[in-house]
């Protein structure tokens, strides 16, 4: 038990400090800061030309709590797909490591390092577009950015799977991650989206945490929000579990195929 | 001189090949407007279609720029992962030479970025350009063409020098979007910000393409376009200067391969 603790504490630190790409300080100030920053003002700019000054707060939060998929969607994504074009990935697969262990230890760092972001990306707000929290439920916000963060770390566990067997995983991290600002109700209401698509949006991470952070922050009570926040939870579950059958299915099949080492 | 140009055409050449095959070519062309325009269109459609060329055209610019200098730049930090970089360095064509040969064949796909935006925009949401004027707004395209061109150029050794060049743009690459008014007009920003904006050349040629495509155009279109070839015209003899540099400095330190 002890050795699988330190195995894993070991298997997320290590995951973390050598494969991501903010890493290094200009990296960090890149993807943590500065990506943050000029997504929230574009999308902001963007609202307040096309619906007035009154709707800047409406785009400023829904982007605040998509930024955390940037660590749930590109930082696990990334964990797999990284370790192909390091050449590492064959090692990894040929290591007799619990692979739930190491399939986990991908999510950890970027489920804080999510709601780090999103904690970054309000005080940001706050400061450029004067977001005011006094009326908000603050513990309840708080929960939701905890509960976006596993959740879109759940989706990112799904389609990290993917770089087992593709070569450029990181372009679905791309689609996913900005198809996420389409779908999720982050800068227009899910409403607004054609029936069918609609449906989709209600399967994803993000669409009922965004709309249970809107209700936090007007003030609203858990009780209002339970049911957002456990569907978003149930979504998140669903997809992490997806994830994992998906990783086993595909390491099988990466070795079969030889498909660690396409490069 | 008649070698450089068959340098650069066969630059273009098989960059533009490599391109065809590369899935981050139709990510950036193809995918990346597409959301772009999709978001831009649901939320300046919102209140009315006044705003809406903003979001025909906007994904498109947002499109031709990512291909032009993000996939431009990628392709030299592509040769670094390649183990080729430093050959590019060592044979007698100048650097520049080649980056111009690859920022062609960026170009050439970036304008692709166009097609499905539009198109997009005329089926999914009825929006069209009412208010084009053709001859003025080919002079706006190909004025933005040269200015995304220039500056693709000037920029690109700063990727053959560091290898976090890439990660530094990326990260930055939505600021580019707002600063340069790709998909609403820089009068938005803070006061403080627009004086970066109007000191880049795609600020003004983008507004210059804006309002060669409204009903009711204004300001001189005429002064938009002198405003982004003098701003390209600097960036270019900027550009010698750092061409220079990069080729000494890879020289002198000797680690291409490791910035």
């Amino acid at each position: 038990m002890t050795q699988a603790v330190g195995a894993f504490a070991r298997s997320t630190w290590l995951q973390y400090v050598a494969l991501f790409q903010w890493a290094t300080p200009l990296g960090f100030f890149a993807y943590m800061i500065a990506l943050p920053v000029t997504q929230i003002v574009f999308f902001v700019q963007l609202g307040v030309f096309a619906t007035g000054p009154g709707n800047a707060l409406y785009f400023a939060l829904g982007n605040s709590m998509q930024l955390q998929a940037n660590s749930g969607i590109f930082g696990v994504i990334a964990t797999v797909s990284n370790e192909r074009q390091y050449g590492t990935l064959p090692l990894l697969l040929a290591s007799p490591a619990n692979r739930l262990l190491t399939f986990m230890s991908r999510s950890v760092v970027n489920v804080l390092n999510g709601i780090v972001s999103v904690v970054f990306a309000l005080g940001i707000t706050a400061l450029i577009y004067g977001l005011d929290l006094r009326a908000a439920n603050l513990p309840l916000l708080g929960l939701c950015i905890i509960v976006i963060s596993m959740t879109t770390a759940g989706l990112g566990l799904l389609f990290g799977s993917l770089g087992l067997v593709m070569r450029d995983s990181i372009i679905v991290a791309n689609v996913v991650y900005y198809g996420l600002l389409i779908l999720c109700g982050v800068n227009f209401p899910v409403s607004r989206l054609p029936g069918a698509m609609q449906v989709v949006a209600y399967s994803l991470p993000l669409t009922r945490g965004v709309m249970a952070a809107r209700e936090a922050v007007a003030g609203a009570a858990f009780g209002h929000v339970a049911g957002l926040l456990a569907g978003e939870l149930l979504v998140g579950a669903v997809y992490a579990g997806l994830g994992y059958a998906l990783f086993r299915l595909l390491e099988s099949w990466a070795r079969r195929g030889g498909l660690q080492e396409a490069f | 001189m008649r070698s450089l140009v068959r340098a650069a055409w066969r630059t273009f050449e098989i960059s533009t090949r490599l391109r065809v095959v590369s899935p981050w070519a139709y990510l950036n062309w193809l995918v990346f407007p597409i959301i772009f325009a999709t978001i831009g269109l649901f939320v300046l459609t919102s209140s009315g279609y006044a705003r809406v060329a903003y979001g025909v055209l906007g994904g498109g610019i947002i499109g031709f720029w990512s291909v032009t200098y993000l996939d431009g730049g990628n392709s030299i930090q592509e040769e670094r992962w390649n183990g080729t970089l430093e050959q590019i360095f060592a044979v007698p064509t100048p650097l520049f030479v080649i980056v111009i040969g690859k920022i062609l064949g960026s170009l050439l796909l970036g304008l692709l970025a166009f097609i499905p935006t539009v198109a997009l925009a005329y089926f999914g949401f009825h929006a069209a350009l009412p208010g084009l004027d053709p001859f003025r707004f080919a002079i706006s395209l190909g004025i933005l063409t040269f200015s995304f061109f220039v500056l693709a150029v000037a920029l690109t050794p700063l990727f053959a020098i560091s290898r976090s060049a890439f990660t530094v743009v990326n990260g930055l690459e939505l600021g580019v979007y707002w600063l340069c008014g790709f998909m609403f007009p820089v009068s938005q920003l803070p006061e403080w910000l627009q004086p970066i904006s109007y000191a880049l050349s795609p600020t003004w040629a983008a507004r210059a393409l804006y309002a060669s495509a409204s009903t009711s155009p204004s300001g001189d279109i005429t002064s938009w376009w002198l405003a982004a070839l003098g701003l390209s015209t600097l960036y270019l003899v900027a550009s010698v200067v750092l061409y220079r540099f990069v080729e000494v400095r890879a020289r002198v330190t000797g680690q291409l391969a490791l910035t």
